[in-house]
């Protein structure tokens, strides 16, 4: 652990070059936290006045508890790397010591939000690899993720030990293995490669991939042994990090290196890799752990290991864990690896700027942005609430992405609503204090530069999750994180005790504040309901709610699942309804969209922020829109940016925009709350056709025409053969051969079916994927571990909305059931309206 | 029978006496209470106790979408719908005079006073007036100007124009529209400021003169009641000028401007010889 006074730490955080803001991202269980624990170890910064108390990764109880993590923490790293290295730090730098903000974060997928949010205060991962499991799916998420946000990443092979001791691989099949693990990573990287980041590929003889343990505490990249290899065959070390990975082989006879498998007589030579990186440890670890004394002695003097007298006692793990910490100190090679190969904020921001900001990119936050100039507008992302000791109170935490944050000055704060030159949605406060988040503990300070991590104090009452903050009037929001995971289960839930509601109400206001990702609202029938991402986060968040923000004991109903509205056809009939007054009319028919399209609005590739021509034109190219139509998209919905249009195919009507505004609000809520059961339509393409308004503006007010336009919409879903879609999670479980008929056997009778089995190569286990209702999927979790005697984990992922068979209109299939189970539990009639309610006749 | 009954503009008896023997021997009684509001009597009670009968309110949701309820047996029985001002003065009622039709149901008209002809009680001959516009409530995103080239194309043949203002009596919020479910405004009436201050804003962001802050304009507050105000002055001067209760019109004055209804101005000029420099500037009269 490094000392440090807070004035300390804030001048690093002035030579924002040698900043580094970083996530640590993974599968659940390969080894974050472990590892993350060695990096503090070595370099964890505690202030003086907290050192000897402070335990930075003792959180919460429950995280202990389950060993998983469910809240992303942040903590600061000092690291000085050594002078004859600063040269290969490509990029501009300011002397040898480096500030390494850290974000450990959850890789449970039901809290993978928490990743989003640290994803969007840093510039690099740190992705953990199970040298065992692979890449997992979560892995290729968080991924995903990181891409997404254009964060660059490097790699750490986790839990090498393992391998080692439990699998006893030979060393050719543990190099071949790790290069699957990388080739797979690398894979995933370029499938969601964004071009203008280059190449950011991740390659073991370039030093972004590192092996190691976290557990032991050791861990490596080429570049440590390349350093001491290249003194004795008198090359350069770039030189020698090239030979040690891949096809090069070093014949020992002839002393010469060569790219082929084989020498001269065609006997087979060892792998340079082989040869001079895993040959010491497998060494090593041979003769420790087979308590060879001498043979370890005199490794560890050609090593150059010393070890202290207590630890010479040593034998077996223990011993093993002591040498190789020192042999191959974790610390030292991730954060050189970290210090090196990920972007500081200044070179990050750079590339960054123009995924981060929705206003246009010459105005001057745009290039505050852009330079991380401390001297520019304020812009900074508040990206998640965290609490404080004071119930129901929040820091804000986020970063600084220009100009300088500092007590007491006047802000802009913008909500995720706010649109510029407007008043929703904003607030015009001042920062009541800044602080310094590290770990559990926070330290006030008395500003921040751009390209840092803060908290600030006294936010939380004008955020409801996230937002923007600034000091330039012209600022257009930073965007908004788009999260992986949607809250797709759903819960009521009420107080025991009914003097008990205010207090709920309370904690469910808390409650949402303090995950990313929850839900929370009260239904028609007036029940409290949650949403979460799985049955763990709500499981999670239940307890928080009952425990912590509303601290009054409360009842759960069974956990529902949210469905989509959709439509299968283009609208059998025009649809026509007239105004209240009936001297408005408006023509409409629906159409469904593909569910590509619906995919990429999902995913944010095409919203309603995107330059309208731009926009229409990969609408009429990638999806075969017309491209006239494609360019009076007058909304999106529902909340603005869901996957259903509302398109004006009118001609020459007049007065249209002075209606816009009410159609575009009936369309809202009218997605929002579709017509089968009130749930989220999607894919659903909605076109005015025609309209007949009256000539004055006083007749055709929004008391006119919102009801006209929703119901309208109502009439033109209902002749479009409606129908639901049900969400569906992609289930990758990992289990030994024996267990797989019971995992068939759970899955068949739960609606789910499995589409890949694949062994991973050396080892017994196997990787199976399936699909599962999420309906069916409560329970699931634990079932399964009864089942196969405990031996298979299943992870759930929302995966993709599946179209169910059937129709809400007639009775006799699953739909049909549905809509009217969802209908009675909403308080509604048990029945779909029937078309006359908003269908009009001429 | 269904009669449509006019009921002036003031009170409760300003209705015609041929319009009271009508209502009295009506089976049901309607009053249509979200077009206008009976300045004297908002209160129905007062209305039933001059008219002798039980007087229903029917607010917008009755008769734009309950409508059956207003017509049911009117075939046999006379049901009497009451307007405050003249049933045709809007055309918002036509719609129920159609669907009276359809079923067969007799109407007949009995006419009162409207601001559309009262208005004339400013001095402005009726017959110099053109196209009557109305003006909205404008919301932060919903700003309708399509008024505008109505005023314009009066403006360029020298015609008044009558501005209707907009009363919210119960009116949903837009909200609760969108959602199918009702929760209402508080109600709201548009004063002749808030009128002057749109009509102002669409000029500024058009600029093409159809008026400008320098037109002369009357302000009319409660016309046809005991406390009815007329103020004629330059819109920036009507912007700050108080006219007290509902309900406001506004009529902007057309350059055709006879000697005689320039005198009437004068008489309730904001400011008498202010009025006169742009009389002469602006109208060409000069006494």
């Amino acid at each position: 652990m490094v000392n440090f006074t807070i004035d300390q730490i804030r001048g690093l955080m002035d030579k924002v070059t040698n900043v580094r803001n970083m996530s640590v991202i993974a599968h659940v269980d390969h080894g974050k936290s472990t590892l993350t624990d060695s990096l503090v170890s070595k370099a964890g910064i505690i202030s003086s006045a907290k050192a000897g108390e402070a335990r930075f990764t003792d959180t919460r109880q429950d995280e202990q508890d389950r060993c998983i993590t469910i809240k992303s923490t942040a903590i600061s790293m000092y690291f000085e790397l050594d002078k004859d290295d600063i040269g290969d730090v490509k990029q501009k730098t300011d002397g040898n010591g480096f500030l390494i903000n850290l974000i450990d974060s959850p890789g449970h997928v039901d809290f993978s939000s928490e990743v989003t949010a640290a994803l969007r205060v840093t510039d690099g991962a740190l992705v953990v690899v199970d040298c065992i499991e692979g890449v997992c799916v979560q892995t290729e998420t968080v991924l995903r993720q990181a891409l997404g946000e254009r964060i660059k990443p490097v790699i750490i092979i986790n839990k090498v030990d393992r391998a080692l001791l439990e699998l006893q691989s030979p060393k050719e099949d543990l190099y071949q293995s790790f290069s699957r693990t990388i080739e797979s990573v690398n894979v995933i990287i370029s499938t969601y490669l964004d071009k203008n980041l280059g190449d950011l590929q991740v390659y073991p003889d370039k030093g972004t991939v590192a092996f190691g343990s976290g557990l032991h505490g050791w861990a490596f990249t080429l570049r440590q042994f390349a350093k001491r290899y290249s003194a004795k065959f008198g090359v350069d070390k770039d030189k020698m990090m090239a030979r040690l990975w891949g096809e090069n082989y070093f014949n020992p006879k002839t002393r010469k290196w060569t790219t082929k498998g084989t020498d001269a007589d065609g006997k087979q030579l060892e792998r340079a890799f082989c040869m001079f990186v895993l040959d010491p440890i497998f060494k090593l670890f041979d003769s420790i752990m087979n308590f060879k004394k001498e043979q370890t002695t005199t490794m560890l003097e050609k090593l150059d290991v010393q070890l202290r007298s207590e630890e010479r006692e040593l034998e077996g793990k223990a011993l093993l864990k002591v040498v190789m910490r020192k042999f191959l100190p974790a610390g030292e090679a991730l954060l050189e690896m970290l210090v090196i190969h990920l972007p500081s904020p200044v070179t990050a921001q750079a590339y960054r700027a123009d995924t981060l900001y929705e206003g246009p990119q010459d105005d001057e936050c745009a290039k505050g942005i852009r330079e991380c100039d401390p001297n520019g507008p304020l812009m900074l992302y508040v990206s998640k609430m965290v609490p404080t000791s004071d119930k129901g109170r929040f820091y804000a935490f986020g970063r600084v992405f220009s100009g300088t944050v500092r007590s007491g000055l006047k802000v802009r704060i913008q909500g995720p609503n706010y649109q510029p030159g407007k008043k929703e949605d904003l607030f015009l406060k001042s920062i009541q204090r800044t602080i310094l988040m590290m770990g559990r503990y926070v330290e006030p300070i008395e500003d921040c530069p751009a390209g840092n991590i803060v908290g600030l104090v006294g936010v939380d009452q004008f955020l409801l999750k996230s937002g923007t903050i600034t000091t330039s009037e012209t600022a257009h929001n930073m965007k908004v994180m788009k999260f992986s995971v949607s809250p797709v289960v759903q819960v009521a839930v009420e107080v025991k005790n009914a003097n008990d509601l205010p207090k709920l109400v309370e904690g469910l206001k808390r409650l949402s504040k303090s995950d990313p990702c929850v839900l929370c609202f009260t239904n028609e029938s007036g029940e409290h309901i949650v949403a979460g991402a799985g049955e763990l986060h709500l499981e999670i968040c239940l307890k928080d709610l009952e425990e912590d923000h509303a601290q009054v004991p409360i009842k759960t109903g069974d956990p529902v699942v949210g469905y989509r509205e959709t439509i299968q056809a283009e609208s059998s009939i025009t649809a026509l309804s007239k105004s209240p007054n009936k001297h408005n009319r408006i023509f409409m028919k629906a159409q469904p969209l593909t569910e590509e399209l619906s995919k990429v609005i999902e995913d944010g590739k095409v919203g309603p922020r995107d330059d309208p021509k731009v926009r229409a034109r990969i609408l009429a190219d990638e999806f075969g829109w017309d491209v006239t139509e494609a360019r009076k998209i007058w909304c999106f919905g529902p909340d603005t940016t869901g996957p259903n249009f509302l398109v004006d195919v009118t001609k020459g009507v007049q007065y249209l925009n002075e209606i816009k505004d009410s159609c575009v609000a009936a369309f809202q809520w009218a997605t929002k709350e579709g017509v089968c059961a009130e749930e989220n339509m999607r894919g659903c393409r909605f076109n005015i056709l025609d309209v007949a308004l009256h000539a004055d503006a006083i007749h055709r007010g929004g008391g006119q025409i919102i009801p006209t336009c929703r119901r309208v919409v109502y009439a033109a879903a209902l002749t479009a053969q409606p129908t639901l879609m049900e969400p569906v999670y992609l289930v990758e479980i990992q289990c030994p051969d024996s267990v797989i008929g019971g995992i068939y056997s759970v899955l068949n009778r739960r609606r789910g079916h499995v589409f890949s089995e694949e062994q991973r190569p050396g080892t017994p286990l196997y990787n199976v994927k399936a699909y599962l209702p999420v309906n069916e999927s409560f329970g699931f979790t634990a079932f399964l571990r009864s089942q196969t005697g405990g031996q298979a984990f299943p992870q759930s992922v929302f995966d993709h909305w599946q179209l169910m068979p059937g129709t809400p209109l007639e009775p006799g299939n699953k739909v049909y059931d549905i809509v009217r189970e969802v209908r009675i539990r909403k308080g509604l009639a048990p029945d779909v309206p029937p078309l006359d309610r908003y269908y009009d006749k001429l | 029978m269904l009669y449509f009954i006019g009921l002036g503009l003031g009170d409760e008896r300003d209705v015609s006496v041929r319009g009271l023997e009508v209502i009295k021997r009506c089976e049901r009684v309607y009053l249509e209470a979200y077009t206008s509001v009976l300045m004297g009597s908002a209160d129905p009670s007062r209305l039933e106790e001059f008219y002798g009968r039980k007087v229903i309110v029917a607010d917008r949701e009755m008769v734009e979408s309950e409508s059956d309820a207003i017509l049911a047996g009117a075939q046999e029985v006379d049901v009497a719908f009451l307007v405050v001002g003249d049933p045709y003065g809007a055309t918002t009622h036509s719609d129920l005079a159609l669907r009276a039709a359809e079923l067969n149901i007799p109407t007949k008209t009995i006419h009162n006073a409207s601001i559309m002809n009262a208005v004339g009680a400013c001095g402005l001959q009726l017959y110099n007036f053109g196209q009557t516009i109305s003006l909205v409530f404008f919301t932060d995103s919903w700003r309708p100007d399509s008024f505008y080239p109505k005023v314009q194309e009066n403006a360029q043949i020298g015609l008044h124009t009558l501005c209707l203002l907009d009363i919210k009596v119960k009116e949903p919020t837009l909200e609760s529209l969108a959602r199918g479910k009702k929760v209402y405004e508080p109600p709201r009436y548009m004063t002749v400021n808030q009128a002057v201050e749109q009509l102002l804003e669409v000029e500024e962001n058009r600029q093409e003169k159809a008026y400008t802050a320098d037109t002369i304009a009357v302000g009319v507050a409660r016309l046809g009641s005991d406390t009815q105000l007329m103020r004629a002055g330059t819109l920036a001067q009507l912007r700050d000028v108080d006219f007290g209760a509902p309900l406001h019109s506004l009529v902007l004055v057309g350059s055709r401007l006879h000697l005689l209804e320039a005198d009437a101005l004068r008489q309730i000029a904001v400011d008498r010889e202010a009025l006169d420099v742009v009389l002469a500037r602006d109208y060409g009269i000069t006494h």
